[in-house]
Order: C-alpha cells, then sequence, then structure tokens
C-alpha cells in the first residue's frame, strides 16, 4: 500500500505524456517489400549457373538481365492519389553469386489497395538530364548510358548461346533496348491490404523467356542480325521489348 | 529556426546564374568524398609526400611511384609491376587517373572496395613494398615532420594505417582528368580530325543508327564497358583472352580467386581508358604491347570461354578503321596528369 501514490503518480505521468494522437491509434504506416523476382520459363534465373533451353532447339546460359523502373508507386484502392515508393531504380542481375530477389523495402501508408504500377525504362523527363547533375553513385550513374551525350539503355539481355550440340557457349547475345519512345507503363492489378497484418512483400515477376519468346512469337536467335542488337538498331528488339513490358506479373503474400 | 526556411532560398537565388549567363556544366558527377575522410589541403599535401616516399616499403627502395609514375599516367610502363628486390607481381599496374570518381571494388579483382582500403594492400605485399605496417608506421612516426603533417591533416600527431591509408586516398582524388581532347571537342572547344571521328564513330557504335551519318559502320562495341565518361564501366567482364573449356582453367582467376564463384574466373575489372594512349602495356598481365594489338585481339572476337562477355565477338574491321579507333584512343590523353619525362615531351593528344 505504501507504494500505491508513488505508482499512481508515475501512472499520472505517463499518461500525461501520452499525445493525443498516440492513444488507440491504428497502424498509420507498414513496411512493405517489393521483390524483383526473375525467373525464366517460369524457373528461378540463375545467372551463369544453368543451362536452359530456346524453342529453336538451342539453349542459353545467362550473363545479365537488367531493367530501370521509374515512378513506382502503389493503386489505392478508393482511387485516391497513388503512393510513389521510387522516381527511379535499377534492378540488375550480373553474377551467380546473385540471390534471384532483388528486394527494396518502402513505409507505406496502411490501407487497402489495388495494385502497382511503374514505367519500365528511363521516364522521358530523366532520360534527358544531365547524369553529371547526380551524385556518383546515383542508380542513373551507373554507367548505363548509350553513349557520351545520349542516355539510358532501359534494359539489357545478356547471354551466350549454344547453337550446335558441341558443348560450347559459344555465340554471345546482347540485347540493349531503351529511347523515349519504348518507354513503357506497367500495370499490376491485384488486390491487397498494407498494415494491420496486412501483405508485407510485394513479388514483381518477370520471365526472360517471355520476353524472347512469347504471343506466338519466338526471336531467331540462330540469325547473326538478331543476335546484338544495341543502339540504333531498336526495331530489331522491339518485339522483345514489348513482351518484355507485357511479362510482369504481381503476386502477395 | 525556422527564419532559415525563408534565408536559404534568398541565398540560392542570389547565387543563381543571371538570366542569359552559362551556367557551367559539371565536367563529371561529383567525387565522393567519403564522411570519414573529407579531403583537405593538408591532408591531400600529405598523401603526395607519402606516395613519394619509399620509406614504405620495407628497404626504403619502393614508393608508390616507383609503380605509379605519374609522367605514364601513373602506370609503369611494364607487363607486371615490379617491387621490392626486383620481384615481379602478378598484375599489369592500373592508371589512376580520376580513380577518385569510381564507386565500385578497386584493384584488377576488385579486392579493395574503396581507395582508403586499397591504399593499405601494398605495404605488406611481398612483391610491392614487402614490409610491415606496424614497422612502417614507426618509420613514419620517428620523422618530426611527418608527425607536424599527420597533425595538419588530422587534427593530431598520431599516425596509424588508417591515416596513412586516408591521406594517400585523399592525393589520388586529386589526379583529376578532364580536358582531354575528347572533353574539348565535347565543350566544342576542339574538333576531331576525320581520322578521330571516324573512330569516335566506331568506339561508340554509331553505324547502328540507319538514320544517321555513320549508318553502315561496323559497331566496334567498346562503349559497352568502357562506358563514358570515365570509360569503364567498373564491372567485371572476361574479355576473351584466354581459351579455356573449364573455367577452372584460368591461370589467374581474377575476379573469382575474391568472389569464389568459379562463373567470375578470368573475369577482370573493366578498366577506365582516359590516358590509355600512355599506360602501355595492356591487360591485366600487359600481354599487348600497343594499342594496335588491343584493337586486333577485339576485332579477332577473342578466345572462348562460357563466361566471356557477350559483346566480344569479331568486329570485322578494316585496317583503316582499326587505325581510326587507336586514333580515338589518342584523343583520352590529358597531358596536364603527366608531370615530367620524356612521355610528357612527346604527350599527344592536346590542341595543336
Amino acid at each position: 500500500m505504501k507504494y500505491f501514490l508513488p505508482l499512481l503518480l508515475l501512472l499520472l505521468f505517463a499518461w500525461g505524456c501520452l499525445d493525443d494522437d498516440d492513444q488507440f491509434d491504428p497502424i498509420r504506416e507498414a513496411d512493405v517489400t517489393v521483390a524483383y523476382h526473375a525467373e525464366y520459363d517460369g524457373q528461378p534465373l540463375a545467372i551463369q549457373r544453368e543451362a536452359y533451353g530456346y524453342p529453336t532447339g538451342d539453349s542459353l546460359k545467362f550473363l545479365l538481365f537488367q531493367y530501370y523502373v521509374s515512378d513506382l508507386q502503389l493503386l489505392p484502392a478508393d482511387g485516391g492519389d497513388t503512393v510513389r515508393l521510387a522516381d527511379i531504380d535499377l534492378i540488375r542481375w550480373m553474377s551467380a553469386g546473385d540471390t534471384t530477389d532483388v528486394e527494396r523495402t518502402y513505409s507505406v501508408p496502411a490501407g487497402e489497395y489495388r495494385g502497382l504500377q511503374f514505367g519500365l525504362g528511363v521516364k522521358p523527363e530523366l532520360n534527358a538530364m544531365d547524369p553529371n547533375n547526380f551524385a556518383a553513385d546515383y542508380v542513373l550513374n551507373e554507367n548505363e548510358f548509350w553513349g557520351p551525350a545520349t542516355r539510358y539503355v532501359f534494359a539489357k539481355i545478356e547471354a551466350n548461346a549454344m547453337l550446335d550440340e558441341d558443348g560450347r557457349y559459344d555465340t554471345g547475345l546482347s540485347y540493349h533496348m531503351g529511347s523515349d519512345s519504348l518507354y513503357r507503363t506497367v500495370t499490376l492489378n491485384r488486390t491487397f491490404t498494407v498494415g494491420n497484418g496486412g501483405t508485407d512483400r510485394l513479388t514483381v515477376i518477370t520471365d526472360v523467356f517471355r520476353a524472347l519468346s512469347g504471343n506466338g512469337q519466338t526471336f531467331d536467335i540462330t540469325d547473326p542480325t538478331k543476335q546484338t542488337v544495341h543502339g540504333g538498331n531498336q526495331q530489331v528488339a522491339i518485339g522483345i521489348w514489348d513482351r518484355l513490358a507485357a511479362a510482369f506479373t504481381l503476386e502477395t503474400e | 529556426m525556422r527564419g532559415w526556411c525563408y534565408l536559404l532560398p534568398l541565398l540560392g537565388l542570389a547565387c543563381a546564374p543571371e538570366a542569359g549567363e552559362p551556367a557551367e556544366r559539371p565536367a563529371f558527377a561529383a567525387i565522393l568524398y567519403p564522411i570519414d575522410n573529407p579531403s583537405t589541403p593538408a591532408g591531400e599535401a600529405l598523401g603526395e609526400r607519402l606516395f613519394f616516399d619509399p620509406g614504405l616499403s620495407a628497404d626504403g627502395t619502393i614508393s608508390c611511384a616507383s609503380c605509379h609514375r605519374p609522367e605514364l599516367a601513373f602506370t609503369d610502363g611494364l607487363p607486371v609491376s615490379v617491387g621490392l628486390a626486383g620481384r615481379a607481381g602478378t598484375r599489369n599496374t592500373l592508371g589512376l587517373t580520376n580513380v577518385g570518381y569510381f564507386h565500385h571494388p578497386l584493384f584488377w579483382d576488385g579486392r579493395a572496395d574503396n581507395l582508403e582500403a586499397q591504399a593499405l594492400h601494398p605495404v605488406g605485399t611481398d612483391h610491392e613494398m614487402g614490409g610491415s605496417w606496424p614497422e612502417t608506421v614507426r618509420r613514419l612516426a620517428r620523422d618530426a615532420s611527418y608527425r607536424t603533417a599527420f597533425a595538419a591533416a588530422f587534427g593530431s600527431p598520431e599516425i596509424d594505417s588508417t591515416r596513412v591509408g586516408r591521406a594517400l586516398a585523399q592525393y589520388q582524388r586529386s589526379l583529376v582528368s578532364r580536358d582531354t581532347r575528347y572533353d574539348r571537342v565535347r565543350r566544342g572547344q576542339a574538333e576531331y580530325t576525320a581520322q578521330e571521328a571516324l573512330g569516335h564513330a566506331l568506339f561508340f557504335d554509331l553505324g547502328d543508327d540507319p538514320g544517321g551519318p555513320w549508318a553502315g559502320l561496323p559497331a566496334a562495341e567498346c562503349a559497352h564497358c568502357h562506358t563514358p565518361p570515365h570509360f569503364t564501366n567498373e564491372r567485371f567482364e572476361n574479355n576473351g583472352l584466354d581459351e579455356v573449356t573449364d573455367l577452372t582453367a584460368f591461370s589467374d582467376p581474377g575476379r573469382g580467386a575474391v568472389s569464389g564463384l568459379v562463373y567470375d574466373n578470368g573475369r577482370f575489372r573493366t578498366p577506365g581508358l582516359r590516358n590509355v594512349a600512355l599506360t602501355a602495356p595492356y591487360m591485366h598481365d600487359g600481354r599487348f604491347r600497343t594499342l594496335e594489338e588491343v584493337v586486333d585481339h577485339y576485332n579477332s572476337g577473342g578466345h572462348y570461354a562460357e563466361n566471356r562477355s557477350a559483346n566480344v565477338h569479331p568486329l570485322d574491321l578494316e585496317p583503316a578503321q582499326k587505325a581510326a579507333l587507336v586514333a580515338f584512343l589518342h584523343t583520352l590523353t590529358d597531358c596536364s596528369l603527366v608531370t615530367s619525362g620524356a612521355a610528357a615531351r612527346g604527350c599527344r593528344g592536346q590542341p595543336e
């Protein structure tokens, strides 16, 4: 009983320190991880480690897969303002030591959402900017320039192919794509809840196989004129680009 | 405090260029100065003194500058470096031009994360300075002028390997080249010769543009890895130097020895090409004596390994095109970084 008064005073003090808004407040924000997941024909993409079959009967070992993402945002279910997660990001798999998922974590307002949206590539206003205005280690200074005055390669797929049954992956395939006209908005519709026991992980899946072969079209990697697509010959790659933009799906946990 | 909110924008306006006044474009994205090692004049001066001091080596004969000679754009002209007592190293000495701008791992194999870490390696390496840090630090601490210089650079006279590394890093961050013929052409202050312009077009694959003035020109595929402004993508590539059917067969595993991944064997960091005409011989083992040999190698498509870069393949360049590429590479020379010696007297790349 002799401790009653001090305890009461302590409780009153603690109560007084509480902000009105702190009391019985629902979760306002929660961490959500966006995991970019790369696959080849439904299997996790493993740089160099795996040989993958191709519809022409050939096989591939990948060296590099990367793409820029602009204006990554969540779409609220009520149609309200989108929730911007990132202006620009570079998603890249280039080492046999890379994990299949490239993860980014954001603090997101709790609530109901109807999907996720991003631009595939570097949005035009950033694609027009001098990269020297950014820090040397900024994502737009990762040496993904077309040239000294021309800006970003939006996506790259590089692999070595075995076109003969000789065990040698000796045909380089190099597809570099990007220009303002190729910029695409990707909208992935799926309802989910953030906070209050909702999802904390959004998995953005893309399948490189579908970029090379899909919709009844298969890019002919045996054609020497289609083994290297760089710079100005973007028309050759537009099929790959459009299939890549259509190859994204969203899963929630 | 709130007053600053109003003051700062006004200050910004006062500093902004007037209408019509051209704002100077930055040459490169700014160097990243580490928070725990900001560059200062005293730090750079100390780093320069240490860089040229053979007292860092076990027998007082080898300094950083023994291999990183300024007149050769901070290389040594040898296939592989030669250190204490004439011991040969295993790799070609990398140049230091604009090294402060790099933010990915350094050395041919990427075993150092930054300049501060890189600077610690040579002192204890047998075929470089051949000593040890405790002994080197004791030697430096016996010199009162060094204690004074460390106090000026770091606020107190204590000397240790971390501080030596930091001072050396500060000096290396000062080795900036931004006045090559290439840079002056970019700024509109010079023009390429016809041969240099052809080389530029080949280097940057301008022939790929079907509507451009170079349509139909072969692509030399250089800039995918040697990406401007520093002409490196700072990544690790196998550029087809050695024929192997088994990735464990490389005589020098390169990046693989650091990453522990057999798939990285035979991969080496893409070197920057600024001042490349001064840094012969070439490749991680110095196997090519001239730029002409380098261009011949890439023109051939190199040798087979399953991790060879997909951008290394036969180019079918004609002799005049190969010569043009070499001419363009000479436009990347900045003689202002070359301070003495025969190379300075014969330095190519400056305007007439």
